[in-house]
């Protein structure tokens, strides 16, 4: 009961000292919002190009163009041969009039008709091995060995796709993430700032507690959550812009970047267990350095 | 005792002061009264020497512990230190509350304080709607609520007119005699030497006298 008594004061006690000192909560709250919404613009456009990634991944990772007039025998054996190297998934064989029809196939979904003048125009495209891959780190290895098979013309392999995007995520996540600790370091402040003046503002009721022998947990704690409660606030809010502005980009995300439904469905909630985390962590830090920095010295 | 800048506020006093005892501390400003205060409540520890209350030496006491000596101490000064925005009731319960007793007790426990101090009928009141001698009740109610071994008065009367420190007297003595030791710092030689008690009389940080049924000043 007396464990109970104390977190209902000190809960109380915060919750009176936020909307005391209503202006400079308010502005620490702000903070926080600001933070996590770069946090959420971070997260979600790191979190599509993963997904993009994946999905490069997931797909043929290399492409063997095979020699011309390949004999049938030949061709089973070469992919006979492939499906046993290390790292290899599967191997399926597009045959050149496959592949004519990919090509018509592409072009009608951006609205045009391939025109090659004469319908029975002897144009033909390669024949092809396509390879994916258990592992993204295998192309390389696949890839070389290819490239010195008699029966194999060129090899295309996505690797240097997939660096660029991996380059890019990690330029983007290292900016993303100085730029988020900067104004993760503002806001720290604005909330050791607040707190000091809260803890300032009661400074007299702070007296009385000691003199009448209030513990110091009793006369801390109170200042803490109200740190902890300007981070609460500062979630919620963000939570709240994020749901509002998912509907629309969710749609993108999928398409975009190729983000599995599944994990789309689930982004929200993930997105939403961060923002509370680093909410809160950022409250009670700066808070507990305030009350630590401005009670202890008076005690 | 010696504070950081060399200057001794407190040297070779040594006084015992026996439970139920009523006591004046007298002396001019900067004699070391408002020390011998913070000593005995923990606000300052002595740089040299042993300071002893409610059985407890305060040198050994571990920091946590602090909280309970307070409770056995209660103490009240001459601006009054309430809280402006809280009533009469609330300034006596914040001090229950904030230790952390139920509220069921504090329901109990104020009116009885109130009471005593004869201020039932003003418990909804704020102390900018009280006398002088009324808001100094309420300061000593607060200091009651843990029944404490120990009052202390930090020139409790110092803001009052004289008609209302007599009245203030007579609670403390009463207080007194319901078994809590007093201890009273007091520039007042009137009340002193009308009621004839032990008084502690402090020079330059030195205890310059302390005689058992004493007056203000020196009587030979």
């Amino acid at each position: 009961m007396p464990f109970v008594r104390f977190i209902g004061f000190s809960i109380v006690r915060a919750w009176q000292g936020f909307w005391r000192n209503a202006m400079m909560s308010l502005a620490a709250t702000a903070t926080v919002v600001l933070m996590l919404v770069l946090l959420s613009g971070l997260f979600i456009v790191i979190t599509g190009l993963n997904s993009g990634l994946q999905f490069i991944e997931s797909k043929v990772a290399v492409t063997a163009r095979l020699v011309d007039d390949l004999p049938i025998s030949a061709r089973t054996a070469l992919v006979e041969e492939v499906e046993e190297y290390p790292g290899v998934a599967s191997v399926e064989y597009v045959s050149p009039a496959a592949a004519m029809d990919r090509l018509r196939a592409s072009y009608r979904e951006v609205g045009r008709e391939l025109d090659l003048g004469d319908p029975d125009s002897p144009i033909t495209l390669f024949a092809s091995l396509e390879i994916s891959l258990t592992d993204a780190d295998a192309s390389e290895d696949v890839g070389a060995a290819l490239a010195t098979h008699d029966d194999v013309d060129r090899v295309l392999t996505k690797q240097a796709e997939y660096d660029t995007l991996l380059g890019i995520i990690n330029v983007i996540r290292t900016v993303g993430l100085i730029g988020i600790g900067l104004v993760g370091l503002t806001v720290l402040f604005m909330i050791i700032n607040t707190i000091r003046i809260a803890v300032y503002s009661r400074a007299n009721e702070i007296e009385i507690m000691r003199l009448v022998g209030a513990s110091d947990s009793f006369i801390r704690w109170p200042f803490i959550l109200e740190g902890i409660l300007c981070g609460l606030a500062g979630a919620i809010v963000t939570i709240v812009l994020v749901a509002v502005i998912w509907d629309p980009i969710q749609p993108a995300m999928v398409t975009i970047f190729q983000m599995p439904t599944a994990v789309s469905a689930q982004f929200l909630t993930t997105l939403s267990v961060l923002l509370l985390g680093v909410g809160l962590g950022v409250g009670a830090l700066g808070s507990w350095i305030s009350v630590r920095s401005y009670l202890s010295v008076a005690h | 005792m010696t504070y950081p800048n060399g200057k001794v506020a407190l040297a070779d006093v040594n006084v015992e002061i026996p439970r139920g005892d009523f006591v004046f501390l007298v002396g001019p400003s900067g004699a070391g009264k408002s020390t011998f205060i913070r000593l005995l409540i923990r606000e300052q520890l002595p740089t040299s020497g042993h300071v002893t209350v409610a059985g407890r030496d305060l040198l050994r006491m571990r920091r946590r512990q602090v909280p309970g000596l307070r409770r056995r101490i209660g103490i009240v000064f001459q601006d009054f230190r309430l809280l402006p925005n809280k009533t009469v009731w609330e300034n006596v319960a914040f001090a229950l509350d904030v230790t952390g007793v139920a509220g069921s007790i504090i329901r109990r426990r104020v009116p009885q304080l109130l009471s005593l101090v004869g201020l039932q009928d003003h418990a909804h009141h704020l102390p900018t709607q009280l006398s002088g001698g009324e808001q100094q009740r309420t300061a000593i109610a607060r200091a009651l609520v843990h029944d404490p071994a120990i009052l202390i008065a930090d020139e409790p009367t110092g803001n009052l007119d004289p008609v209302t420190s007599w009245e203030l007297i007579q609670l403390l003595i009463q207080i007194n005699e319901l078994g809590t030791t007093v201890l009273m710092a007091t520039h007042n030689q009137e009340i002193v030497n009308a009621m004839r008690r032990r008084v502690l009389a402090l020079e330059v940080g030195h205890l310059v006298r302390d005689e058992a049924v004493a007056a203000y000043e020196r009587e030979y």
